[in-house]
């Protein structure tokens, strides 16, 4: 065991993001422990890291993992919608999804930052929710042609966007979606800050 | 009726009435991963005692850091009467399933 011996410190900077301030010094402590004492002189340098990176990505998708899901089923929701209930007015369905899906950026940011006490960690849980309802998303687009692709529904997806917007939206909306949990992590920041000024009244 | 526990729950539980005074985050996620034999995240150990906390299982105090963890200080944790009493229940259920059954089954089909 030698104490010297460092995780990756970007690792460490991103692992106490995410925690709430009370748990910021316990948990990485208990991390910097084992991978100095069991994994470091175990497993060597290089594995280690993977070791530490892993335990620090577990809480990343601690956080995001229920947004991104609920982000997807909305998604994947609309696009079953329209295929079961065909319409040449998208206006109020998009409203409706377009909204669903800002909330849900908004709540995961303001939740993460209300936890966590911090913005930035609102915007990664932000961009994690993005890019987790995105690959759920890509994974469920095929199966969703290989169910309907008669003509008259693919004449329906080239009228409001064509395939490239079924592939290609979900990634795109990761930057937005990201910009709204910031938003988000603003209001749960404030939130937070004044519900600690108000508890030490 | 106590309250009902996960299987991890049990285990992590357990693993704080083993350890005993020494009972604090790293060390409990080395009894699980023992008890359990396989590999476990950190943060579900975390998250696990978060929730026995919440539930009223569990109780903690914040103790003094070691120069391997930089200083940083530990969490150690300690069943509740709740607690050990919820672990009775689990066990007792688990008895009570097994009950009359002979262990291991045999290749049988599982008949008695």
């Amino acid at each position: 065991m030698t104490n010297a011996v460092v995780p990756p410190a970007w690792a460490e900077r991103l692992l106490r993001l995410l925690l709430a301030p009370a748990d910021r010094e316990i948990v990485s402590g208990d991390l910097l422990e084992a991978y100095r004492d069991d994994v470091h002189p175990a497993r060597g340098r290089r594995r280690a890291d993977l070791w530490y990176i892993r335990q620090v990505a577990w809480f990343a998708w601690r956080a995001a993992w229920l947004w991104g899901a609920l982000l997807a089923a909305a998604v994947i929701g609309r696009d079953v919608l329209d295929r079961l209930s065909p319409t040449t007015e998208f206006y109020a369905r998009s409203l409706v999804s377009t909204y669903t899906a800002i909330g849900i950026f908004v709540c995961a940011g303001l939740m993460a930052a209300w936890r966590s006490h911090s913005v930035a960690a609102g915007t990664l849980i932000g961009a994690l929710t993005g890019a987790f309802a995105a690959v759920i998303v890509e994974v469920a687009s095929p199966g969703q042609l290989a169910i309907w692709h008669d003509p008259h529904t693919l004449a329906m997806i080239d009228a409001s966007g064509g395939l490239s917007e079924v592939f290609f939206l979900p990634l795109i909306v990761i930057v937005p979606g990201t910009m709204c949990a910031t938003i988000g992590a603003v209001l749960g920041r404030g939130l937070a800050w004044s519900m600690r000024s108000r508890l030490s009244d | 009726m106590a309250e009902h526990l996960g299987a991890f729950e049990q285990a992590v539980l357990l693993s704080l009435v083993r350890l005993g005074d020494e009972a604090y985050g790293r060390a409990i996620m080395q009894e699980v991963q023992s008890r359990l034999e396989r590999e476990v995240a950190a943060g579900a150990v975390h998250a696990t005692l978060e929730r026995l906390q919440r539930k009223g299982l569990v109780t903690s105090r914040i103790g003094p850091g070691t120069p391997v963890r930089a200083g940083r200080p530990r969490r150690y944790y300690r069943p509740r009467p709740a607690g050990i009493r919820a672990l009775n229940e689990a066990r007792a259920a688990v008895d009570n399933l097994w009950h009359g059954i002979r262990w291991p089954l045999g290749a049988a089909k599982g008949r008695i």
